[in-house]
C-alpha cells in the first residue's frame, strides 16, 4: 500500500466534511472547557453507522467468547507470549485510522478521549470479560452510548504503573473492597464506566511489587467513587482528565473482568498490554494528522505571508521547514500505511515495531508542530493561527501510551534480546 | 415505489477549472465528483422511498471515460443502482442532446418519479430536466423545495421569488428539486464499503437505440462561439459614518428604486 484506496479516499471525504462541518467550528469551545467532545463523539458515531458496525461486530466477538469458552471449559485468552494466526481485517484498520487523521486535523483531543472509551475500556473489557461481562458493558462502550475510562496510572507511578501500582482489591465475603488513587485519566471526570486495575491483598505477605494485578468494572455513581473535576493541562483541552479516588468501594465478583483471580485469564498484567500494539498505531496516526495539517496551513501561510515585498516561501529558510515538515509526512504515512497493510494481511506489528514506530511519529509530530510554530512568527504565537494547539497537543504523543524513555526501552529490548 | 435521480458527475469545483480552447467546452478528463446539487435529489429519492416502505433508487448519468466516482458516491449513501451512459460519439453534446441520453436511459428503469437538481454546478443551463420530461412525455415541476408522494400524485412546494406555490402532479413525472430540499446524509462506511459491488450497468448510444447523428458535436444544436472572462466584481461603496450614514443609505436605496 503506497496510497489511500479509492474507497478509503471516500471515506476520507465524508469524514473530512463532518470534521469541517462538525468540529471545526467548535474548536474554540472544546478548548476553552465550554463543550464536551462527547455529543460530537457520538455524532460521528451514528453519521457514518460505527455504531451499527460496533453492534455487528459485538454479536460475533459474544459469539466467539460464548464458543471458545464451551470448549476448552476454562478462559483462554491469547496472550502477547503467541500471537494467534489472524485472518486477515480486509483493510478494516483504516476504517479507525482515517477518522483519527482527520479529526486531528483540528482536535486530537477528541481522539484521544474516543480512543480511550472505545479502544481501551470498550476493547479491555470486549477482550477479558465474561459473555455476561461484554453484554453489560461491553456493547454499550462500542456504541459509543456509555463513555469509558481506563484506570492504571497512580499518582506514584507512570511508566511503572504496574510494579509500582499500590491501589488494592481485598477480598471481602464473595467480593472485594477497593482502595487507591488513580490519575491522569482520560474521560475521568465523566465517564460512565471505569476498567480500573488494583492489586490483590490477600493478606499474605507477598510484597506489593509482586502481587496479582487485577482488573475490574466500575460503574460512575457506586458508593466510595469519587471522579475528580478536569485538570489543566498544557494541551489537549477538549479531552477531559482527571483523577479518581476509591474508599472503601464494595464490588462483587460480576465486577472483577473475567471473573477470575487467574491473570493469564482474566484482567491483569496481560489485558493492560493487550492494547499496546493498537495505542501506539493509534498514536503514529494521531501524529499524522497533525503533521499533514501543521504543513498546510504552514504551505498555505509561506505563498500568501509576505516581507520585504515578497512571499516568505521564497526564502530558503522557510523552504527548509517545509521541506523537512514533507519528510516527515512521507515518513509517518508510510509507517502508517504499513500497519493498515500488516492488519489486512492477518499480521500484526511486533511490540517493537509499534513502539518504533509511535517513538518516531509523537516526536516528529512535536518537531513539525512547533517548527510550524517558529514559520508563523508572532502569529504562530496566537490561537488564531491554530499552529500552536497543535503543537501543545502533539507534546502528549511523546508522554502518554508509553513516553519516548519507555519506547526506547522496548525496541532496544527486542534488539538485544535481553 | 422507484425512483430515478439524474446525477451529474462533473470536474471537482475545489480545483482551477480549464476550458478545451478548440471547443470551449470545460475540460472533463480528469476525476469526476458528484455534483454537490445532485446530493440534495439522491437524499430526497432515499427519503421517499423509505416513506413508501418499498421500491429503490437508480442513478441515471452520462459521463465521459466510463466514469464512476461520482455515482459510487451516490451508491455509498444508498442508491441501489446506477445507469451510465459513456460513448466517444456523447463529446460536444449540447443540453437537448444530453436529455436524449437521459431519456431514453431513464425510460429502461421504468421509475414511478424522476428527480434532478434545478441545474449543474458547471454548465448551469438549468434546461435538461424539462427537456427530459418533455422527451418522456411526463408532467415536469421545477425548484421544489418540499416534495411528498401520496398514491400516484406528486405533491410539491414550487419555490418562487416571493415565496412558494402548492403544486400536484400525476406520476409518472420529473421534479427538480433546490438545494433546501432535505440535507443530504453522508454515506455511512458501510454504504461506502458496499457501493463498490453494487450494479452499474454501462451503456453506449447505440445500446439505448439513438442514431448517433442525433447527439455529441454532430446533432447540437448549440455551439459556444466565443468565452470572455467574466468581469472582475466592483468593489462596493463604503459609507463612512459622519452622522449622516442614514440618509445616504436612503438615498442609495431611493436610488436602487427599493424605497
Amino acid at each position: 500500500m503506497f496510497e489511500w484506496s479509492a474507497e478509503q479516499l471516500m471515506v476520507r471525504d465524508a469524514v473530512r466534511a463532518f470534521v469541517e462541518k462538525e468540529v471545526k467550528p467548535h474548536v474554540a469551545e472544546l478548548e476553552h472547557g465550554d463543550l464536551l467532545p462527547y455529543g460530537i463523539m457520538r455524532k460521528l458515531y451514528t453519521t457514518f453507522g460505527m455504531d451499527q458496525l460496533a453492534r455487528d461486530r459485538f454479536a460475533r466477538q459474544l459469539e466467539a467468547r460464548r464458543r471458545e469458552l464451551a470448549g476448552a471449559g476454562a478462559h483462554q485468552t491469547p496472550t502477547d507470549g503467541g500471537a494467534p494466526a489472524r485472518q486477515g481485517d480486509g483493510g478494516a484498520a483504516a476504517m479507525t485510522l482515517i477518522p483519527i487523521i482527520e479529526l486531528c486535523h483540528y482536535c486530537p483531543g477528541i481522539v484521544t478521549a474516543m480512543g480511550v472509551s472505545i479502544g481501551l475500556a470498550a476493547g479491555t473489557v470486549l477482550k477479558r470479560g465474561t459473555p455476561a461481562q461484554m453484554e453489560r458493558w461491553g456493547l454499550e462502550l462500542a456504541t459509543m452510548e456509555k463513555i469509558g475510562a481506563w484506570a492504571i496510572t497512580e499518582p506514584g507511578s507512570g511508566s511503572d504503573a504496574l510494579g509500582g501500582m499500590l491501589a488494592s482489591a481485598r477480598r471481602d465475603g464473595d467480593g472485594y473492597l477497593l482502595n487507591g488513587s488513580k490519575t491522569f485519566i482520560t474521560n475521568g471526570p465523566y465517564a460512565d464506566t471505569i476498567v480500573f486495575y488494583a492489586k490483590l491483598d490477600d493478606g499474605s505477605d507477598t510484597p506489593v511489587r509482586d502481587r496479582k494485578v487485577l482488573t475490574f468494572v466500575l460503574d460512575a455513581g457506586t458508593p466510595g467513587l469519587v471522579q475528580s473535576p478536569p485538570f489543566a493541562k498544557m494541551g489537549l483541552h477538549s479531552s477531559p482528565t482527571g483523577e479518581l479516588f476509591l474508599s472503601d468501594v464494595r464490588v462483587g465478583r460480576d465486577h472483577l473482568l473475567g471473573e477470575t483471580e487467574d491473570e493469564a485469564g482474566g484482567g491483569g498484567r496481560e489485558s493492560a498490554k493487550d492494547n499496546f500494539v493498537q495505542e501506539r498505531a493509534g498514536v503514529a496516526a494521531m501524529a499524522l494528522g497533525v503533521i499533514e495539517a501543521c504543513l498546510a496551513l504552514s504551505v498555505d501561510y509561506a505563498r500568501e505571508r509576505t516581507l520585504w515585498g515578497q512571499p516568505i516561501g521564497d526564502r530558503q529558510l522557510v523552504q527548509l521547514k517545509l521541506a523537512k515538515m514533507e519528510v516527515a509526512r512521507l515518513n509517518v504515512a508510510n509507517l502508517v500505511f504499513r500497519h493498515i497493510e500488516l492488519s489486512a494481511a492477518g499480521k500484526q506489528l511486533t511490540l517493537a515495531e509499534a513502539s518504533a514506530m509511535k517513538l518516531y511519529a509523537a516526536q516528529t509530530a512535536s518537531e513539525v508542530a512547533m517548527e510550524a510554530v517558529q514559520l508563523f512568527g508572532g502569529n504562530g504565537y496566537m490561537s488564531e493561527f491554530r499552529v500552536e494547539q497543535l503543537a501543545r497537543d502533539a507534546k502528549v504523543f511523546q508522554i502518554y501510551a508509553g513516553t519516548d524513555e519507555i519506547q526506547v526501552t522496548h525496541i532496544a529490548k527486542a534488539l538485544l534480546g535481553t | 415505489m422507484n425512483v430515478v435521480v439524474c446525477v451529474k458527475q462533473i470536474p471537482d469545483p475545489a480545483a482551477p477549472p480549464s476550458l478545451d480552447p478548440a471547443t470551449n467546452t470545460l475540460n472533463r478528463s480528469g476525476k469526476l465528483i458528484l455534483d454537490d446539487s445532485d446530493a440534495y435529489g439522491v437524499e430526497m429519492a432515499l427519503q421517499l422511498v423509505d416513506a413508501a416502505g418499498g421500491g429503490e433508487v437508480t442513478l441515471v448519468s452520462m459521463a465521459p471515460n466510463g466514469e464512476v466516482s461520482g455515482l459510487r458516491t451516490a451508491l455509498a449513501m444508498g442508491a441501489a443502482k446506477a445507469i451510465l451512459v459513456s460513448d466517444d460519439v456523447l463529446v460536444g453534446s449540447d443540453a437537448l442532446g444530453t436529455a436524449k441520453v437521459l431519456a431514453a436511459a431513464i425510460r429502461r428503469a421504468a421509475p414511478d418519479l424522476v428527480l434532478a437538481a434545478t441545474e449543474s454546478t458547471d454548465g448551469y443551463t438549468g434546461t435538461t430536466p424539462v427537456q427530459v420530461a418533455e422527451l418522456l412525455g411526463f408532467p415536469s415541476v421545477t425548484f421544489a423545495k418540499k416534495v411528498e408522494v401520496s398514491g400516484s400524485t406528486v405533491k410539491v412546494q414550487r419555490q418562487t421569488e416571493a415565496g412558494f406555490d402548492e403544486v400536484e402532479s400525476p406520476l409518472p413525472a420529473v421534479v427538480t428539486v433546490t438545494a433546501g430540499v432535505v440535507e443530504p446524509r453522508y454515506p455511512s462506511f458501510k454504504g461506502i464499503m458496499a457501493a463498490k459491488s453494487k450494479p452499474v450497468e454501462t451503456l453506449t448510444v447505440a445500446d439505448l437505440g439513438i442514431d448517433p447523428s442525433e447527439v455529441g458535436a454532430t446533432g447540437a444544436r448549440q455551439a459556444i462561439t466565443s468565452v470572455t472572462a467574466a468581469e472582475a466584481r466592483q468593489s462596493g461603496e463604503i459609507v463612512v459614518d459622519e452622522g449622516d450614514a442614514h440618509e445616504r443609505i436612503i438615498q442609495f436605496l431611493e436610488q436602487l428604486k427599493v424605497l
